[in-house]
């Protein structure tokens, strides 16, 4: 899940001084917003509505089935304040830092490693593009039994391959300070995103440049630190805003690790060591019957996302250089 | 999937959706009973359940009983939005732990008295509709766990929590690399599997009535400090592996009907049986399965009473119940029809019995998942003695609820 999505850019360039051609009229004007009406609709019922509603219902005592009454901000203040009605909700903030921490650079490293195998090599590039992008479109159902049975403590390859070092067997998804690092490790199996849109930075890097440092007397090492990281760098940026955003919403991958089958409840895995902080909304909205806390929950998260986005443009170098 | 709108919005987006579905139409001159069940488990449930419809409607001249299917786990989300929308069916199925919620908000009716004779039912399942001492539903078929044993490994099932032990002990001696039972965890499953544990040394969850926990006292500690006992014998490293049981590689489990038909389908090998649960003092079980209730802002309560009797009569519970992936609620179907069971169902047929309903509590699926499961797994993993845990929790579900004792 930690796979950001594509920036939406805007499609027209304004270009000031330029007057507005003759002929472009009111009708013009009509067939413009009929032309974007669906995506306007789409937009308003799907997105702008449920946030609107949402945000209303986080100063309510929703339970999805009665009236919902206005009870001001404590849905707020019970979150953070009081451990008996929410437990875990503290737990499920650090989880969630914790995994964002861990996943968002191991994605990152994972993902230019295979974009610069990808762009080094000039046969059969398709194929392994194919094949390192195929773990994004696997369903995530399948992803989950897939993964379980790679970490299981007897059989899994995972523990197989590491006792070829000597290393002894983990149980990785039931051992609480191994969950996350496990979860993190999947994510970063998932960059196929990510590694296509370095892919694509490094494409952009101009061959010229490339030669004059071999010129120059730089080696592989030198040329990666000197050149492809600093010419990267607004792609690195994009991807760990992105990143970031996604993996604090991390639900997914979570739910169908733990679920197990059988129509077992998630409840977060280990000691709640894998209680993220959308499946902690998803069990308040859904399972406990308190959807206006839900609601007051995914506020924050808002909030704690525009935070850590800020932050980010802030302090991190978002030019090439 | 909506990555960069908050979970919230995805969720209200969801619901959205979902309202559109549901509701009932009337044809004219006759009268519509709408009855909303899960998804059928097989093509061969599906004609029971038509078979049940059919039969009904030529009992009932006029009546059209439409059925609609919703897969399980999308179930209560839909529910939910009926609800909310007040487009929901006349009667439908309700979850067990959700039976109070709806009752006390007054989703639901309280059944007529006089719609059934009660000592046609198990006590446990008809107990799952019962909120402060009235019911609001009828069971249609119900299930528990139960505990499953390798025959290789365990000759004769333990009957009690001492031989349970002795049993586990001495197949790890054994063998080191094969565990005792796969002792469950503490999450919401296991948590949901403990009562049945607690009522075999004699002890209650909770005393609704006088609004005491009980899950803090004697009973539910030994009942803890029993799975406590038996990880030694039964190491998480190799019950944790997919299908230890299945595989061979822990003698005993505790698990439900369920389970049967996929072990038996993948591991045609395996020699195993059902027996009830170990006890202390008295048998006892827990209890799942389905209730279905009628709703407030339905049609017709007085036909749909009528058809949750038919579903659970004599003649149709047995089939129902089968298709259900359950076992019949109505006694003397479940006398009459036992044989129909194969041999490991036997074992839950025995065990149902014996079965207690949960505490008929709002907030119970909480205070199950967010206090109880992390106090077994406190428990479990050393973090915590089983009385220090269960005192833990005790104390948050009083707070919560506002109960002094």
């Amino acid at each position: 899940m930690a796979s950001p999505v594509l920036a939406d850019r805007p499609a027209v360039t304004p270009r000031p001084g330029r007057r507005r051609r003759p002929g472009v009229g009111r009708s013009d004007h009509l067939i413009g917003w009929l032309l974007i009406t669906p995506a306007l609709i789409y937009f308003v019922v799907f997105l702008l509505y449920p946030a609107v509603a949402a945000l209303y219902y986080s100063f309510t005592d929703w339970n999805l089935r009665a009236p919902a009454n206005w009870v001001g901000l404590a849905n707020y203040t019970e979150l953070l304040f009081n451990d008996v009605q929410f437990p875990h909700f503290w737990k499920s903030v650090q989880v969630t830092l914790q995994y964002t921490l861990i996943a968002v650079p191991l994605t990152l490293i994972s993902a230019l490693a295979q974009a610069l195998l990808l762009n080094a090599i000039r046969r059969g590039s398709n194929l392994f593009r194919l094949l390192l992008f195929l773990p994004v479109v696997t369903a995530e159902a399948a992803v989950g039994a897939i993964w379980r049975w790679l970490y299981d403590p007897q059989y899994g390859l995972i523990n197989a391959i590491l006792g070829l070092f000597g290393i002894p067997k983990q149980n990785w998804l039931n051992t609480p300070e191994l969950v996350i690092p496990a979860l993190a490790f999947i994510a970063a199996w998932q960059c196929g995103i990510s590694m296509i849109i370095y892919l694509a930075g490094l494409k952009g890097i101009p061959e010229s440049i490339r030669e004059a440092a071999i010129i120059d007397g730089a080696g592989p090492v030198q040329r990666f630190w000197k050149v492809i990281v600093p010419m990267l760098r607004p792609t690195t940026f994009y991807l760990i805003v992105t990143g970031t955003i996604a993996a604090l919403q991390v639900f997914g991958l979570v739910y169908v690790i733990f679920s197990g089958g059988g129509g077992r409840s998630v409840t977060g895995g280990p000691e709640q060591s894998g209680l993220a902080y959308v499946l902690h909304i998803y069990l308040y909205a859904f399972r406990y019957d308190a959807m206006g806390a839900a609601c007051a929950m995914s506020f924050l998260l808002l909030v704690l996302i525009m935070i850590v986005t800020a932050l980010q443009f802030k302090f991190l170098k978002q030019e090439a250089s | 999937m909506i990555r960069r709108v908050t979970g919230a919005a995805a969720v209200a987006a969801l619901l959205a959706g979902l309202t559109a579905c549901g509701g009932s139409e009337e044809a004219a001159g006759s009268t519509t009973l709408t009855y909303w069940m899960f998804q059928d488990r097989t093509p061969q449930a599906a004609e029971v359940v038509e078979k049940i419809r059919t039969d009904f409607e030529k009992a009932n001249p006029g009546v059209t009983v439409k059925i609609v299917k919703i897969p399980k786990d999308d179930y209560n989300t839909k529910l939910g939005s009926a609800v909310a929308a007040g487009t929901v069916p006349d009667v439908g199925i309700l979850d067990q732990p959700l039976v109070a919620r709806y009752a006390l908000d007054k989703t639901i009716v309280e059944m007529p008295a006089g719609t059934v004779n009660e000592a046609d039912y198990f006590e446990g399942a008809l107990n799952t509709n019962r909120v402060d001492g009235k019911l609001y539903g009828l069971p249609v078929d119900h299930t528990a766990v139960a505990l499953f044993y390798n025959k290789k490994l365990v000759p004769t099932p333990p009957k009690t929590w001492d031989e349970l032990k002795q049993i586990s002990d001495s197949i790890h001696k054994a063998d080191p690399k094969i565990a005792g039972i796969v002792v469950p965890k503490g999450d919401g499953y296991g948590a949901w599997m403990f009562p049945g544990v607690v009522h075999g040394a004699g002890g209650e969850m909770v005393d609704e009535q006088n609004k005491k926990i009980l899950f803090d006292q004697a009973p539910a500690v030994e009942a803890l400090q029993l799975w406590v006992d038996l990880l030694p014998s039964s190491p998480r490293e190799i019950t944790d592996s997919d299908m230890a049981f299945a595989n061979g590689l822990a003698g005993m489990m505790i698990s439900g009907p369920w389970d049967v038909a996929t072990i038996k389908d993948q591991f045609p090998e395996l020699d195993f049986n059902v027996a009830p649960l170990p006890y202390k003092t008295q048998p006892a079980g827990n209890i799942g399965g389905e209730n279905a209730v009628v709703f407030a802002k339905g049609k017709n309560a007085d036909l749909a009473w009528k058809w949750l009797k038919f579903l659970t009569n004599s003649d149709n519970n047995t089939q129902l119940a089968q298709a259900l992936g359950g076992f019949p609620i109505n006694k003397a179907a479940a006398e009459r029809d036992a044989a129909s069971f194969g041999e490991q169902q036997q074992g839950f047929l025995e065990q149902l019995k014996v079965a207690h309903a949960r505490p008929a509590l709002p907030d119970w699926i909480k205070i199950n998942d967010e206090y109880i499961a992390p106090a077994i797994e406190a428990a479990l993993s050393g973090k915590m003695t089983s009385q220090q845990a269960l005192t833990e929790a005790a104390d948050k579900t009083r707070a919560l609820l506002g109960w002094n004792s």
